[in-house]
């Protein structure tokens, strides 16, 4: 009880810099511009790569069984990777954003 | 004469080590100068964290610092991403986050070895860090861990929305590999780019000779920016790291 107010003041202090600490969102080094653009493009190519992929391998399965669906499925499955990709890419800006402006992030 | 830019990224046996170790399933397997950098990256790394560490010392030394520092770090990095319940993965994630850091850093030595700039060793790594997402995932959730698949949207539009989320995840896999080995790769070939400049001009005598100062110079400035892009990859591939984690765990409850 017969502690200094001003020792007990900064030990508050230093208590809700700590927790702020712990609170904070991803701090780390800001991404770079080049960083941005070969994320955005690695996450578009790979999930066309993978949406072809995956449309490939079906054809092949059910070419397989004797069921020729050969180019059906890659199409499908080509222009959902596309999409994918493009969902990709929206989640990545919104972990930049996130990652820029602390605050204001929970907009999804 | 100039060497290949190329050239560097050969994977061969390892020196003295021509002899094939073993077969396996008719293949020979051999000791390869990328298996002899990353046990150098793995006994460098353990030796300096377990000697810069005393238990007894109370100030800390410039190396223990160091060692304090990146635990200090990898741990936030992970407390902020994944919430308390990610720090179950401080041993998995450290680790993964110092040997592609030592592995970056040791390529950046001239005339060593880029492990990472070989999509076999990245690929490996992130499938490991997605067969771990995908165990964590079962493991807390059971057969809930597909919710993940499915957003929160009428039932006429998840017939389009579950393949597409399903290929999302499948892309992670590939989009964390390919920015590690792409990263470094780029790096290291332009770095010998300017390095060839540099020996062309440098032999062609008289003024061009002269010449030959300015991709010298030019190299310096790269290199200072690979330096800083080694961390940088390090870092993005141990944050992603915890996000998938966070994923596996909370599902869509935390975002």
């Amino acid at each position: 009880m017969a502690q200094n107010p001003d020792e007990l003041r900064k030990l508050g202090q230093r208590l809700d810099e700590a927790q702020q600490r712990r609170a904070v969102r991803p701090q780390g080094p800001p991404p770079t511009q080049l960083g941005i653009a070969g994320r955005f493009s690695t996450e578009l190519v790979a999930a066309l790569v993978v949406g072809g992929g995956l449309g490939w391998g079906i054809d092949w399965l059910f070419g397989h069984f004797g069921i020729h669906t050969r180019p059906v499925f890659m199409i499908v499955c080509v222009v959902l990777g596309a999409a994918a990709g493009i969902r990709n890419v929206m989640r990545a800006a919104a972990e930049i954003n996130a990652q820029l402006s602390p605050g204001a992030d929970e907009e999804k | 004469m100039a060497m290949h830019p190329m050239e560097q990224f050969e994977v061969a046996p390892a020196m003295g080590m021509e002899h094939p170790l073993f077969h396996l399933f008719g293949y020979p397997i051999y000791f390869t100068n990328q298996s002899l950098l990353m046990v150098i990256v793995v006994a460098a790394a353990s030796l300096f964290l377990s000697l810069a560490v005393k238990p007894g010392r109370l100030v800390p030394n410039k190396t223990q610092s160091l060692a304090e520092v990146s635990y200090e770090f990898v741990a936030n990095m992970i407390h902020s991403a994944t919430g308390e319940e990610g720090l179950k993965f401080f041993p998995f994630v450290f680790t993964l986050f110092v040997f592609v850091l030592c592995c970056n850093f040791f390529g950046m030595v001239p005339g060593s070895f880029t492990v990472t700039s070989q999509i076999a060793v990245t690929f490996s790594l992130a499938c490991l860090v997605i067969l771990i997402v995908i165990g964590t995932g079962f493991a807390k959730h059971g057969i809930g861990f597909f919710k993940l698949f499915v957003p929160h949207a009428p039932w006429y539009l998840l017939i389009l929305l579950i393949p597409i989320e399903v290929i999302s995840f499948l892309t992670r896999p590939i989009s964390l590999s390919v920015r590690l080995f792409a990263n470094m790769l780029a790096g290291h070939t332009m770095l010998a780019v300017f390095a060839g400049f540099v020996i062309l001009l440098g032999g062609a005598g008289g003024a061009l000779s002269a010449l030959s100062i300015l991709p010298m110079a030019l190299i310096v400035a790269i290199m200072l920016l690979e330096l800083l892009v080694a961390f940088l990859q390090a870092y993005v591939f141990a944050i992603l790291t915890c996000i998938y984690l966070n994923e596996a765990l909370h599902l869509h409850d935390q975002h």
